[in-house]
Order: structure tokens, then sequence, then C-alpha cells
């Protein structure tokens, strides 16, 4: 990572991670804040339900500060390695943001189109989002894995998943 | 002898044809899902809970075991047939793995891999077997505060030992703590942190903040920089090796076992010390070949940090069985998966529940044996899954992720949930910050309320108590050090530099 703080030393240094840190430092105002209305009065011996969240939330205060301090001056983390991620490539944001809306249009469908339908949706879009070129093929294996995914899990292990649009077919 | 009855009677839980059927299931989904690049043994133990929600106890831990351990060997299997480094732990694998896989020697390098991860977890379940019962002897006794200080010497050792910047494992254990804080106060029934949302009522399920900052923090992170030009795989047959290779494997191994077994069992001490230090020490020992070799492709220096792993993985079983404590994010999550079958792991379970204790003891030498009899000549199939195109795979990981979130509750909450801390999890992974210490905050931190408000309780409020016992001043100060050495390092490098 060096190197590429080097090159960024030129322009002025733009801290994303400081956001992260600040959102620490939030929380535990906002643990310390919304535990703020628990009473207490259930527990006469000993200690109170708010006790505890008071204890995180000020370490969550204290070590928020801390991280703060140090992303100012100047410390960072290593992005994580993976065999699958280039680290030293610039984060392609869309990429992002395409994945987010299909997830979280597939949280908002499925109960509506049912597991079969809403799965195959969300498996063709994301391989298609991350650069799937025949989609043909990714349709394809999208139906298999929803039609199988509902099968092994619904009639062979007996977990619960909508049958929506297709209750009736399946 | 009493533990070895047990033991037997173990082997008859786990021999049954059933049982052996779970145990062959996990250790080949362990296998397959571990060997999946971009998933390491904690994201395959979550991706998998799933499919045990509808299993008796006793058969669901048999397979558990087999996950557990099948998950550890398809780790290896990646690093030395893919030359990125995968997950920490069997990074050091890599190394000299990878090379001798370039240098044509991919199939001796699976070989005693696998071989020395059965003969690794072998010695080291057998330790398991001796060790635990006198832990649990030990642990009997433990009070509230005991178990209090305890839980703060894992939140302290894993954050600190485990991330090169301590400031960062500690903002990933609050975030954990502060999960943890959300929903029914178990003491007095009081909400906390849960905005009004009915369905935070029971809280975030752990299976929800696992699968969110792995799967799905990982999928968010691939997409925002994916690799373009996929990985080289290097191609390999059935894994085996000659007589010279196992002369010079033998002892690696069983080095290997013996720093592994111990650092597993440690709090923060996980895989990725003893493997480093077993890598270490068979480079200095190295004479002759070997030592032209190293650097090259030693096979010694996959033997031994292999067994070490392996080893590691069967120490952090000793922790979490006898006391309960986790000291690993995929310990963290198999602590979750007894907790889904209303059984808190410590010195209770050994005698309340011998049979489900000992029988997955017993499977974890079955699957032991199955994994070598699978891996040896399987390692081609193996070789076959690394292929798999990557925006296939990573589509499969998020579709399994949500299959598995949304059949806790059948709640799209949960699916909501579960994208939030994908979106942290991507962020940890950008920014650095270790996600083990997150998913051990998130289990130890309720656990940690408890006794710490038991003992405040039984000492009538006097904070002293929580030091009053030996054993609880002894892990405190423990905790302290811990936290202290990465200063203390950074200080003597400073003193060393002038």
């Amino acid at each position: 990572m060096s190197s590429t703080d080097e090159r960024e030393g030129v322009k002025p240094r733009r801290r994303p991670e400081l956001a992260l840190a600040l959102i620490v430092l939030g929380l535990g105002v906002f643990v310390i804040a919304g535990t703020a209305d628990v009473t207490a009065a259930a527990s006469t011996l000993g200690l109170g339900p708010r006790f505890f969240p008071l204890l995180v939330g000020s370490a969550m205060i204290v070590i928020g500060v801390c991280y703060v301090v140090d992303v100012l001056r100047g410390g960072h983390g290593d992005p994580e390695e993976s065999e699958d991620v280039d680290a030293r490539a610039p984060a392609d944001w869309r990429g992002v943001g395409v994945v987010s809306v299909i997830f979280l249009a597939f949280a908002g469908l499925l109960d509506l189109l049912g597991w079969v339908i809403a799965a195959a949706l969300l498996f063709f879009g994301l391989a298609v989002a991350l650069g799937a070129r025949d989609r043909l093929r990714a349709g394809v294996v999208a139906i298999i894995l929803g039609v199988a995914t509902y099968l092994a899990f619904v009639k062979g292990l007996g977990v619960t998943l909508p049958a929506g649009l297709l209750s009736g077919v399946i | 002898m009493d533990s070895l009855n047990l033991l037997l009677d173990g082997f008859a839980t786990a021999l049954t044809p059933v049982n052996l059927l779970y145990a062959l299931v996990g250790v080949t989904l362990g296998t397959l899902v571990g060997v999946l690049p971009g998933i390491g043994p904690a994201m395959t133990v979550a991706l998998l809970l799933p499919i045990t929600f509808n299993v008796p106890p006793a058969s669901a831990f048999i397979m558990f075991a087999g996950i557990y351990y099948g998950g550890m060997y398809g780790g290896s299997t990646t690093s030395i047939l893919l030359n990125t480094p995968g997950e920490s732990s069997s990074m050091i694998t890599a190394l000299e793995g990878n090379k001798m896989a370039r240098r044509g020697r991919a199939a001796q390098a699976l070989a005693t891999a696998a071989i020395g991860s059965f003969v690794a977890g072998t010695i080291a379940t057998g330790l398991l077997v001796v060790a635990a019962p006198l832990v649990v002897e030990f642990a009997i006794s433990f009070g509230p505060e005991d178990y209090f200080a305890l839980a703060i010497l894992a939140f302290t050792a894993v954050s600190s030992v485990l991330s090169r910047s301590v400031v960062r494992g500690l903002a990933s254990l609050v975030l954990g703590l502060a999960i943890g804080l959300v929903g029914i106060d178990q003491q007095t029934g009081q909400a906390r942190l849960t905005l009004g949302i009915p369905q935070l009522l029971d809280g975030i399920d752990v299976v929800i903040v696992a699968v969110g900052l792995f799967a799905l923090g990982e999928a968010l992170y691939v997409a925002s920089r994916l690799r373009h030009a996929p990985p080289e795989i290097v191609p390999v047959g059935r894994a085996w090796m000659g007589r010279a290779d196992w002369r010079r494997s033998w002892r690696p191994w069983l080095r290997g076992t013996a720093l592994g077994f111990p650092f597993g069992a440690l709090p923060g001490g996980g895989a990725e010390i003893p493997t480093f230090l077993s890598y270490a020490a068979e480079k200095r020992l190295a004479r002759g070949t070997a030592k032209e070799e190293f650097g090259k492709g030693a096979i010694e220096g996959v033997a031994g940090p292999e067994a070490a792993n392996n080893a590691s993985a069967a120490g952090t079983l000793v922790p979490l069985l006898t006391l309960g404590l986790p000291t690993s994010a995929t310990a963290a999550i198999m602590l979750a998966a007894f907790q889904q079958y209303g059984l808190q792991p410590g010195p209770q379970l050994f005698d309340h529940n011998p049979a489900l204790v000992w029988g997955m003891v017993a499977s974890l030498f079955i699957g032991n044996t199955m994994l070598l009899v699978l891996n040896l000549p399987l390692a081609p199939v193996w070789a076959r899954v690394l292929r798999i195109p990557r925006p296939y795979l990573y589509a499969g990981i998020v579709l399994f992720a949500a299959l598995g979130v949304y059949a806790l509750n059948n709640s799209w909450v949960d699916l909501i949930v579960l994208y939030l801390l994908g979106l942290l999890g991507f962020a940890m992974r950008r920014f650095g910050l270790p996600v083990a210490p997150a998913v051990i905050g998130l289990i130890l931190g309720p656990m940690a309320e408890i006794q710490l408000r038991r003992a405040l309780a039984i000492g009538a409020g006097d904070v002293s108590t929580l030091v009053a016992s030996p054993v609880a001043g002894v892990l405190l100060v423990l905790s302290a050090l811990a936290l202290l050495t990465p200063l203390l390092r950074k200080l003597l490098r400073k003193v060393l530099a002038r």
C-alpha cells in the first residue's frame, strides 16, 4: 500500500477509512444513548440491563477516538488479500452498487416471487454483474440452482422457503 | 481410563450407519466448500449451518466435526494449486506448496499435506481426549468471575495478537460486542437497541452476522476489485509420494503437531502463529537438498505447517468444548451451532451430554480417516472445482448465504440485516480490520455480561470480587499483557533502532 500512498501524496489526501473510524465512535454514542431509556426497575440486586451497554459504549468511544487519531496521523490498515481480489486495483463502486441493488431487490421480492424465481433472478443478476459473458448459460445455471436448492432444502431437509408464484406447481 | 470408556461409547454412537453417512456428507461438503477460493474454514462452517437445522443434535455435531476438518483440508489444496494466498492459516502452505506444484511436484505436495493432516489430526485429537477431561476437572470449580476473566482474555488476545494494528483489532471487537447487545436482556426482559423493530427483539442471529461479514462481505469486496486475469491453476493427477518424500516428511509432521496443538488451545493462538513457527523451524533445521530447496519448493515446508494447521484445529476444540471459549472465528461459529440446539459447551456439557460430546470426538477420528481416503484419489476433482468461473462462484455464495439466513426465521428483515452486515464486512476487508474479533465479541459478549452481573451480584456490587479468585486474577493480568504486547514490541524496536 505504501507505493499508492506516495502517489496520492501529491493530491490532498483522502482518507475513506476515517468514515469507518467515525462509525465506530458514533455507534459508541448510540449504544449509550440508545440504552438510556432502559429502566433498571426489575433488578434491585446487582446490575441492571444498562450497565454492560454503558461499558461497551464507553469502550467504543475510547477505541473510536484512538482509531480516528490513528487514521488522522496517517495510519492505515492493509486491504485484505484474497484469491480473487486484486488489492491494488482501484475500487469499482459501480460493481458494488449493482450487487447491492440486486440483493436488496431480491430481499424485497422474495416473499412475492417465491424462492425458485427470486433465487434464480438473484443468481443470474449477480453472475452477469460480476462479469459472466455467456448469458444463456448463466440463465440455465440460475434456473437449475433455483429449482435444485428448493427441492433439496424444502423436500429433502425440511427447511421452509416461500413457494410464491409457483405455489401449487412445485 | 474413564474417558477411554466414554470414547468407546462415542465410537459406538458414531459408527452407526446413519451417523457414518452424516460424517461422510460432512467431510465431503466441508472439503468441497473449503476448496472453493475465497471461502475459509469459518465461512464454510457458517454457510453449511443451515443444512443441520433439522438433524438430531448428535448427528448434527458428527456432521459438523466432518465439515470442520474437511474445510481445513480443502483450504490447503487451494493454496497449493493456486498461487495467491488464501485464508491466513494456509498462507504458509502456499509458500513452498505452490512452488513445489510449479516444479511438477503438485502430487507430492498434496500428498504430504493430506497425510500430514491425517497424522497431525489423529495425534491432536488423541491429545484432545486426554486434555479435555483434565481441563473439565479444573474448570468445574470456576465461578462467574473466572468465566468473565476468561472472556476478557479471549477478547484482548484475539484483538491484539491476530491483527497488525491493535486499534483495528479492538474496533472490530467492539463492533461485535455492540451487535451482541441488540435484543432482549436475558435477565430483566428489557429490550435494548432494537430501534422498535420487533424482529430484532430476539437479537441478531450469529449465523446472520457470520454469513454477512464473511460471505456477503467477501462477495461485495470481490465485486469492488475483481482480479481480471483468472489465477493460474497447476494441473495435478492422483496425490502420492515416494520413499524419499516420506523420509523427509515424517519429522516435520510430528514437529508441526507439537507446535499446532498447544497454540490452537490458547486464546488468540489460532493457526497462523504455529504454522509460521513450524515453517521457520523446518527452514532452520533443513540440511542438504532440503536446505537448497527451501524457497524453491521444499516438501518440509509443506509437511510441517500443514500438520501444525490441523493440530491447531483440534487444539481449538479443547477450550471450546470444556470451557465454552472460542479461540478462533471458526470455533465461535461452532459455539453458535451448539447454542442453536440449546447446548452450552463447558464442564456441564461433559456431564449432561457425554454421548454427544464423545460421539463428536470419535467422529473426528473417523472423519480424519475418511478425509485421507477421500483426498488422495480425489485431488484432480478438487483441482477442477478451482476452475469454477468466478462470477458463478460468488453469485452462488450469495445465493447460499441468503438461503441460510432466510431459513432461520423466514423474514426478509433478516435479509436486510444481512446486507448491512455485508457492507460492514466489506468495509472491514477494505480497511484491514480482522473479522475474527467481531465474531468472537458477538458470541462471547452476552456470556461475559451474564457472568459479570452474576459475579457482581454475588459480591453485592463490590468490584474487587472480579479479582478475588486467583484464576481470575491471573487471567486478567494475561489479558493486560496481551494488550500491551504490540506496544512493548514497538518500544523494543525503537530502542533497538536507535
